[in-house]
């Protein structure tokens, strides 16, 4: 699978407003986004990750290091034409219609009569967006409607490549679900996509992979499941006898029991196997082994947490 | 294609801003109320009238090219649709030449209004059509055409309001290019190579107000056609050299 993104050292300081002291808001970033995943690139607010985006869009330039975007230099027109961009908080021509907004990207692509409005209406109603909407001016549409008309524009091209800053971010929950679906479906195409969200549970529900980025460093990427896999399991068991149970305790500390059922809640990973001897040596049985599995938002307040907050 | 595309919702986009609308309006307003000046002999209230006219075209003119120029590439940037501008397959020199052009005809469009007012109302007061005014609305266009590039130019490195300053300053300085011409026969040697750099890098939007002439035929230009067709190429060589300018400027600018 080739990579869709690639940086290597990707480095943005500015001045202060005196010209004096170094700003880095990203620092020596190394990524790689593979093609056809949905890539969750997670920060806290300043963390870097719009900076990030806007360098690999070509809408600032890095101060040191390189990148490369669907295998061409950032900001390369070429590129350009095969990825789209939703910014975070989008504002558009509202005195256009939904429709004719579109329009307007799409003649940016270059794309010619009939093509263009073919693309305008699958864009509209891919983003399921109200057909007694699409003529009138953006000014009259809610928040969700609006961000509905952002995803639209970023899919007229049809994309290889999606850049969505904070999609979700100021929705109701029913738009913010449909709209979490919307992104899923674009990802079950094949597309690319680079999501950068604070909202980890969708993150989890939509991501494959993910980066976690605090003041510009790059701390933690991996897959979801690996990230949030726990160290500990829990053991459940049947037939033990109360002359095993001193030895168990021993092993890995209080155990809850009664009428030979045993539940230990937290077990570490390298003493499961011992565990598992003791109850088979008085014909107990092992009913379960769960793995603990930490939530998305667990890992990113770990990995933060550990390298200050500040 | 994508050039256009800009100048057109720019256009669209510049034909809603109340503030363009309600210069145009007043503007209208004031040359259609013209013949009203009832107290002047037939003579001058032509001249008057011939007078007001271009006045308020220029003036008016002159606003909405400001307001147009410094405005158009800085909003995208507040607005943030740049962002979704940019991020396409656009060339930085297609989105400013498409922001000047969108910006270019808006004036056209108000100028041509004016402009068509201006003529009926002549018509009106003098009974016969007037076509030798018409040079004097172009020749507006093409000094408003300057006027716009050079505020294109200052808004990829200022704030909107040093380029009105900054614009409406050259402005003046460009229109009073017969007091920085004297000057640079100056005897005084500073003040001479002050006033040729000044009289030499700044428009000379004197050149164009060609209103003497045409609200008083006796005066005389010769080889007018020359000097009207030497102004137009003037504009646009400069116009050009300031866009190619702004280019260069936005092309290295972070949005």
């Amino acid at each position: 699978m080739a990579a869709a993104i690639v940086t290597q050292g990707l480095t943005k300081t500015y001045l202060d407003v005196w010209n004096k002291a170094e700003i880095v808001a990203v620092d020596h970033l190394d990524l790689q986004v593979e093609e056809g995943e949905i890539f969750g690139f997670l920060g806290r607010n300043g963390a870097g990750k719009t900076t990030t985006i806007k360098m690999l869009l070509g809408l600032i330039f890095p101060s040191a290091g390189t990148g490369t975007v669907l295998g061409k230099p950032l900001g390369d027109i070429e590129a350009k034409s095969r990825v789209s961009y939703l910014p975070e908080n989008p504002y558009f021509y509202e005195s256009m219609s939904g429709w004719d907004v579109l329009d307007f990207y799409a003649r940016l692509f270059r794309l010619r009569e009939p093509e263009r409005s073919q693309r305008v209406q699958k864009a509209l109603e891919e983003v399921r967006l109200d057909p007694k909407a699409w003529k009138r001016p953006l000014r009259g549409y809610s928040k969700g409607m609006l961000q509905r008309i952002g995803v639209a524009q970023a899919l007229i091209n049809d994309p290889q490549l999606l850049f969505l800053d904070e999609p979700t971010s100021g929705l109701d929950p029913i738009a913010h679900a449909e709209l979490r679906d919307i992104i899923a479906n674009v990802g079950r195409q094949g597309k690319t996509v680079f999501l950068s969200s604070h909202q980890l549970p969708d993150v989890e529900l939509v991501c494959s992979r993910v980066a976690i980025i605090h003041r510009g460093k790059l701390l933690a990427t991996g897959k979801i499941g690996e990230l949030t896999a726990g160290e500990k399991v829990e053991i459940r068991a049947d037939g033990v006898r109360n002359g095993v149970i001193k030895q168990i305790e021993d092993l890995v500390g209080p155990v809850e029991h009664s009428d030979g059922r045993l539940r230990i809640p937290s077990v570490d990973e390298e003493k499961v196997s011992d565990l598992i001897d003791l109850v088979r040596s008085v014909k107990g049985r092992i009913l379960a082994v769960v793995p603990h599995k930490r939530t998305l938002e667990e890992v990113f307040v770990d990995v933060v947490m550990k390298e200050g907050v500040a | 294609m994508v050039t256009m595309a800009i100048a057109k919702q720019t256009l669209e986009d510049m034909l809603r801003r109340k503030v363009l609308l309600i210069l145009l309006i007043v503007a209208v307003a004031m040359i259609a109320l013209g013949p009203s000046v009832g107290f002047l002999s037939p003579r001058e209230s032509s001249a008057v009238l011939r007078s007001l006219g271009l006045a308020v075209i220029l003036i008016a003119g002159l606003l909405i090219t400001i307001l147009a120029g410094i405005q158009v590439i800085p909003t995208e940037i507040e607005r943030r649709t740049i962002y979704t501008v940019l991020s396409k397959p656009v060339q930085r020199y297609e989105f400013v030449l498409g922001k000047f052009l969108g910006g270019l005809f808006t004036v056209f469009v108000m100028i041509a209004a004016m402009g068509i007012v201006f003529l009926g109302v002549l018509f009106y007061q003098e009974k016969h059509p007037a076509p030798e005014m018409i040079m004097g609305v172009v020749m507006t266009f093409f000094q408003m055409m300057l006027l716009g590039a050079m505020a294109i130019f200052f808004s990829t490195f200022a704030t909107p309001v040093v380029n009105f300053f900054l614009s409406f300053g050259i402005f003046i300085v460009g229109n009073m290019s017969v007091v920085t011409e004297s000057l640079t026969k100056n005897p005084n040697p500073g003040t001479r190579i002050v006033a040729m750099i000044v009289h030499v890098l700044l428009p000379n939007f004197g050149n164009f107000n060609i209103q003497n002439k045409l609200i008083h035929p006796e005066v005389q230009i010769t080889n007018e056609n020359v000097f009207i067709i030497q102004n137009i190429v003037y504009a646009i060589i400069y116009s050009a050299a300031l866009l190619i300018g702004a280019i260069i400027v936005f092309d290295r600018r972070e949005v």
